[in-house]
């Protein structure tokens, strides 16, 4: 392996790689623009210029390749000069409107422009070449083509990532500018990842518009329960107010984020989430609503036994949350009519992130149905249809996935716990509202058998509980404790009986990883 | 120049001592303060604010009330770049951005709330302003009202341009003019 060093620091490196990746590993930061470790190199920027020994002129350090004996100096006032001239270049015609643009405090031009320029612009701003502003690209992304620097990563991932190639470098020289191919929109499942990866302002997300200035944010390492990839993310927050999810990129799980994984965080947004209990159409605080959902379950189970009371576990819940439902039905309400069996075919569709199972927990749900066993999906529908049973615990999407095979359900009385009024496609007497993934913490089972812990990166609306401590309470009302009533006891009870004793050290904590941006 | 007094510190004499006599002058000057102003009301020094204001002299002119200035549309300068509030010490500053449909400039606070009684009157946001759009001279010493609601100023209520305004400082002054593209794209 050849060997090199980089400001007097020597270190051997695989042969193939660039001097970028060997002062990366070293620990020494060499400024680009153009370089993103998961695209292909490019070399347009010039920013990461070094002076390599007995060659002429100053190399770019991403797509020169390493060889042996090679003395790589990153801080020579000629490699200091460079730097500034570049940025002075690139800043010519930038419009500098950093008090409208959302990229300002994570701009990399503002960035370097504090660590290697500092210098006046020779150019008046009237003398400034002026290009297109805002307009939409795709969905969810704005195009500001004067912020633009032509570094090309859009166009890179555009073409290498999703293999779309919505985008493309138009005209030529000074005139060359990012534009969409006739007719194409960026559309893309992974568009917002375009808005992370411009290191400048040209690209910024049309759901982040001007809701929040970045440097007021903070970060949450967490999981998405968008479905079975289980990818890593950060919940970027302030004041209780969720504003956008990133991708925490992790070789295990992701180094990407999907669009639709990024908007569930939209659950929280006042308007469609419920922070009420609804009993019998009228509005309700939580805390009184278990009573009469613990009132509903009493009276079917003395009335038709307690066979009679389905209880379904869901595929969208975490592994606390399902092991209380599991509880409730074998341990409080004494049924056999569980269900657990929401399994579905899983895989990458469609090669980079997106599973074919949209649920985050299914393989969560497998672990609990070991313990627990529970019927059949098939033979809990049967036994619905059949009209033995009289009343239904259920979250709402789990409930909803099975309604197409289910008969009518306006004669059976439900209790629903349920996130947001838009999961509620029935009517139901008896709606309980609970914490989400963001609100609290739970266990989640990805495609690859992974179990990762999502983290409260917001507190929930007043009085609204994690679903196992509804449960939990609704279980005391009843007379037949689950007795899980902290989060000490629900670990106890999870490492005890879902995970056992030797998997629990292996939960990943989300954001501990020394994880990498993707704006990298 | 700084003038400088010298303190007597000479121990009090017996008639000091016994307090009747100074007591007495003591009252003297105030009764003869009292008496001034009870049959010569217009050389009263007291200034009966909030009703009544004295014009601000020197230092004090330079940080008074905020306005927010506003270009020739009657838009406001501002473009909701939070610069101020990440600047403000107290936290009075209450912004919400939105995004203008038709208008080049793009931004602007849907809301811009300062909250006077929160204000400690430092003048951070105007110094941190990039579009020249706060300003505290308005020459009103901020506070001074009889009820709480009057020192939460809203947007509506900072409006305000001095004579001579609009100015066409500040970075978006340049799109508000909507100049055209040189180049393509």
């Amino acid at each position: 392996m050849p060997k090199l060093t980089i400001d007097g620091k020597t270190i051997e490196m695989p042969k193939g790689a660039t001097i970028l990746q060997a002062a990366q590993a070293l620990g020494v930061y060499i400024p680009r623009y153009c370089y993103h470790p998961s695209l292909p190199v490019s070399g347009t920027c010039r920013m990461c210029v070094v002076e390599v020994e007995k060659t002429a002129k100053l190399q770019i350090a991403c797509a020169t390749e390493i060889a042996d004996g090679m003395a790589v100096r990153t801080d020579t006032p000629a490699v200091k000069k460079a730097r500034r001239d570049v940025l002075e270049y690139l800043l010519i015609n930038h419009p500098v409107d950093c008090p409208i643009c959302d990229q300002a405090g994570e701009c990399f031009l503002q960035d370097y422009y504090m660590d290697h320029g500092l210098h006046k612009s020779r150019i008046a701003p009237g003398d400034k070449i002026r290009r297109s502003k805002r307009r939409a690209a795709g969905k969810y992304l704005t195009l500001d083509n004067e912020r633009c620097i032509l570094c090309t990563r859009c166009v890179r991932f555009c073409d290498e990532v999703t293999r779309t190639g919505e985008l493309t470098v138009s005209g030529r020289n000074d005139a060359s500018f990012i534009d969409m191919k006739e007719g194409k929109g960026v559309d893309n499942d992974y568009s917002l990842n375009i808005a992370d990866i411009c290191p400048v302002g040209a690209f910024t997300s049309r759901d982040f518009r001007f809701k929040a200035r970045v440097w007021f944010l903070k970060k949450t390492g967490s999981i998405c329960t968008g479905c079975a990839a289980g990818c890593n993310i950060e919940v970027h927050h302030n004041e209780g107010i969720v504003h956008r999810l990133m991708p925490a990129p992790n070789p295990e799980t992701n180094t990407w984020l999907c669009d639709r994984g990024r908007m569930t965080y939209k659950v929280l947004r006042a308007g469609d989430r419920l922070s009420k209990a609804r009993i019998k159409k009228g509005s309700m605080e939580p805390e009184p609503a278990l009573r009469q959902a613990a009132h509903l379950i009493d009276d079917a189970a003395h009335r038709a036994g307690p066979e009679s009371v389905a209880v379904l576990g869901s595929p969208y819940l975490s592994l606390e949350d399902n092991l209380a439902i599991a509880e409730l039905a074998s341990g409080s309400i004494k049924t056999g009519a569980l269900c657990l069996d929401f399994s579905c075919e899983q895989g990458v569709k469609d090669g980079i992130l997106i599973n074919k199972d949209q649920t985050p927990n299914a393989n969560g749900l497998k672990l609990l149905r070991a313990r627990y066993g529970g019927l059949d999906q098939n033979a809990l529908i049967g036994l619905i249809n059949s009209g033995r049973i009289k009343l239904i615990v259920a979250e709402a999407r789990a409930l909803n996935s099975l309604r197409e095979k289910l008969r009518d359900l306006s004669n059976i009385p439900t209790v629903i716990l349920a996130l947001a009024k838009s999961d509620l496609d029935f009517d139901s007497d008896c709606v309980l509202p609970y914490a989400s993934y963001f609100e609290t913490e739970g266990h989640f089972v990805n495609y690859k058998g992974r179990i990762q812990k999502t983290a409260a990166a917001v507190a929930a609306p007043e009085g609204v509980q994690p679903l196992w401590l509804v449960l939990s309470k609704i279980s005391s009302y009843t007379g037949a404790p689950i007795k899980i009533e902290d989060t000490k006891a629900m670990s106890a009870k999870l490492s005890e009986y879902a995970l056992g004793k030797s998997v629990i050290p292996a939960i990943c904590k989300p954001g501990s990883i020394a994880a990498k941006s993707t704006r990298e | 120049m700084i003038e400088i007094k010298k303190v007597d510190n000479r121990p009090l004499n017996l008639l000091e001592r016994l307090y009747i006599w100074e007591i007495f002058k003591g009252f003297l000057v105030t009764s003869g303060h009292f008496f001034r102003n009870l049959f010569n009301p217009k050389g009263l020094i007291t200034v009966q604010y909030p009703e009544v204001k004295r014009p601000l002299e020197y230092a004090a002119k330079r940080r008074t009330r905020h306005r927010l200035k506003v270009r020739a549309d009657g838009s406001p300068k501002c473009v909701a770049c939070f610069l101020c509030a990440t600047a403000c010490p107290a936290n009075c500053i209450h912004i919400e951005a939105a995004e203008y449909q038709a208008n080049p400039v793009e931004k602007y606070p849907a809301v811009f709330d300062v909250d006077l009684a929160r204000c400690v009157v430092c003048g951070m946001c105007v110094e941190a302003c990039p579009e020249d759009a706060i300003a505290m001279d308005t020459e009103e010493i901020p506070g001074g009202a009889l009820k709480r609601e009057e020192m939460y100023l809203t947007r509506e209520k900072l409006f305000r341009n001095l004579p001579g305004e609009p100015s066409l400082k500040g970075a978006a002054n340049r799109l508000a003019q909507g100049g055209k593209g040189i180049g393509r794209g």
